[in-house]
């Protein structure tokens, strides 16, 4: 074997002898261990879950329009008039105001929510490639009434195989026919599993809403950098409305499952309660085995600090190994396993579950976080009694 | 053999898996880019602000376009009581009315 530099080699031998010190106590070291790592884990897989949502976000919604106007009364959202666009014509710089139809199906039979959308895609920027986000078939065409292109999940509650004809109610419970012609794909599950698009007409006759009425408004602006001021103009105009930007839209998700968010908390608290019990309890003083342990090898020669490196060994290997498995298994959870665990949690009694194929997110300030919470204190808390036991005198513990 | 080889060992493993894991990332990020310009062109195509992840309650299929006070808008008094409410912050749209 080679040579290596005395103080590694006493190292070396320093956790050899805690290793085998650890493994001594197996069954309490890999209790521990494994609640350590249990904790780390949910932890890490919150994050990576949530982290990778928002990045999703941000990367997708970038496209969405420049502003949004929808009409307020009584502090709900109500339909709004045409009537408005006209009001809207002499503020200069918009470059388009497009009129949306949409809302909530609830379907009965299978507790289904479903988004209806309706607009005229040919004039929405992208409209002519829409088609591309289709598995198969096509938009509805101005022309083409009756017809709809659907979510995969519309398509899998509504049991449609290979039918393509389905009937939705309307609000005096009449059935209203569609033909389904487009199917979404499986790349955009994320946007679109809930979502039934039709044409203007349709979605009125359905919903019915009138036809100088619509859900709300979309405006698109010459030039970005005027959105802001547009929007101000557009508020003043129409003092009724409320008025989204871009921005606004884009900071939602930045917001929606931050740590500040309930169930974040709840992970975080019970972490942190679980782990205060754990640190307590180790730093409440070792056992008497343990300082007996501590005081034969303090007559056998060592040194404080000898033992304190025991301790320090013993601690690191147990928290950094909780810490690495906790991390990896928090990985596999969100990227093969669907993230299933948390998944209930965030679609609460949602009955459209949407596949989740996202890119677990991984950045060095949340690792950093939660090895601070995790992994330090847990040091602090074995070290420290350790070194307390450590300075009296040997015979006094082994007595 | 040492304990502190089987460690060394144990470690090694840990690492071969995260560098499996970290090439997975790489390779799904790829994946993901193609699956993303779609979904820009479907958000762009139609409008859309949110992505579809919990379809219960309006406030948490649609939060950008929803209010904070969404969830109590039932009745007067109303207590909000779908799941994801209490599990998704609401979005601070402070300029908003």
């Amino acid at each position: 074997m080679p040579m290596l530099p005395k103080g590694l080699e006493k190292q070396l031998n320093i956790l050899d002898f805690s290793l085998s010190s650890l493994w001594r106590r197996k069954l309490k070291n890999l209790s521990i261990m494994l609640v350590f790592a249990l904790v780390i884990f949910l932890l890490g897989s919150f994050q990576m879950l949530t982290g990778a949502l928002t990045n999703s976000a941000d990367a997708v919604l970038k496209n969405t329009a420049d502003i949004t106007i929808q009409k307020m009364s009584a502090g709900r959202q109500e339909a709004i008039p045409l009537a408005y666009i006209e009001k809207l014509h002499s503020i200069y710089g918009i470059r388009a105001i497009i009129p949306r139809v949409w809302g909530y199906y609830f379907d009965e039979s299978n507790l289904a929510n479903f988004t209806i959308m309706a607009l005229d895609s040919d004039s929405m920027p992208d409209g002519n490639k829409l088609d591309l986000t289709l598995a198969h078939g096509h938009f509805p065409k101005k022309t083409e009434t009756d017809t709809v292109v659907i979510g995969r999940s519309v398509h899998n509650i509504l049991g449609l195989g290979e039918r393509r004809i389905f009937s939705l109610f309307r609000p005096d419970l009449s059935l209203k026919s569609f033909n389904m012609v487009g199917l979404f794909a499986q790349q955009t599950d994320l946007l679109t599993n809930d979502l039934i698009v039709m044409n203007l007409s349709d979605a009125r006759d359905l919903f019915n809403i009138p036809p100088s009425m619509a859900t709300d408004l979309c405006v698109y602006v010459a030039n970005p950098s005027e959105i802001e001021t547009i929007a101000k103009k557009i508020a003043g105009l129409l003092p009724d409305t409320r008025v989204l930007t871009k921005k606004q839209i884009q900071k939602t998700y930045q917001v929606v499952f931050s740590w500040r968010s309930g169930f974040a908390s709840i992970c975080l608290l019970t972490a942190l309660v679980a782990f205060a019990i754990l640190a307590w309890d180790k730093a409440s003083g070792l056992s008497p085995e343990e300082k007996r342990e501590i005081g034969i090898l303090k007559i056998l020669g060592w040194e404080t600090g000898d033992i304190l490196a025991i301790r320090f060994w013993e601690s690191t290997l147990v928290s950094a190994l909780a810490f690495i498995i906790g991390c990896t298994a928090a990985y596999f959870h969100v990227a093969f396993f669907d993230a299933s665990l948390l998944k209930p949690v965030m679609v609460g009694w949602s009955v459209i579950h949407p596949p989740f194929k996202l890119l677990p997110s991984v950045n060095l300030a949340d690792l950093l976080l939660i090895f601070t919470f995790s992994v330090l204190p847990y040091l602090g808390a074995t070290v420290i009694p350790a070194w307390r036991c450590s300075t009296v005198p040997p015979d006094s513990v082994i007595r | 053999m040492r304990p502190s080889h089987l460690l060394f060992i144990f470690l090694l493993l840990l690492t071969f898996i995260d560098a499996t894991l970290y090439l997975h990332a790489k390779r799904m990020a790829n994946d993901l880019k193609t699956d993303q310009a779609l979904q820009t062109i479907a958000v762009a195509g139609l409008g859309l602000t949110d992505l579809c992840i919990a379809t219960e309650a309006r406030y948490t299929r649609h939060p950008a376009v929803s209010d904070p006070m969404a969830p109590f808008m039932d009745h007067p008094g109303a207590i909000e009581h779908f799941p994801t409410g209490s599990f998704w912050n609401a979005p601070t749209n402070t300029e908003t009315r």
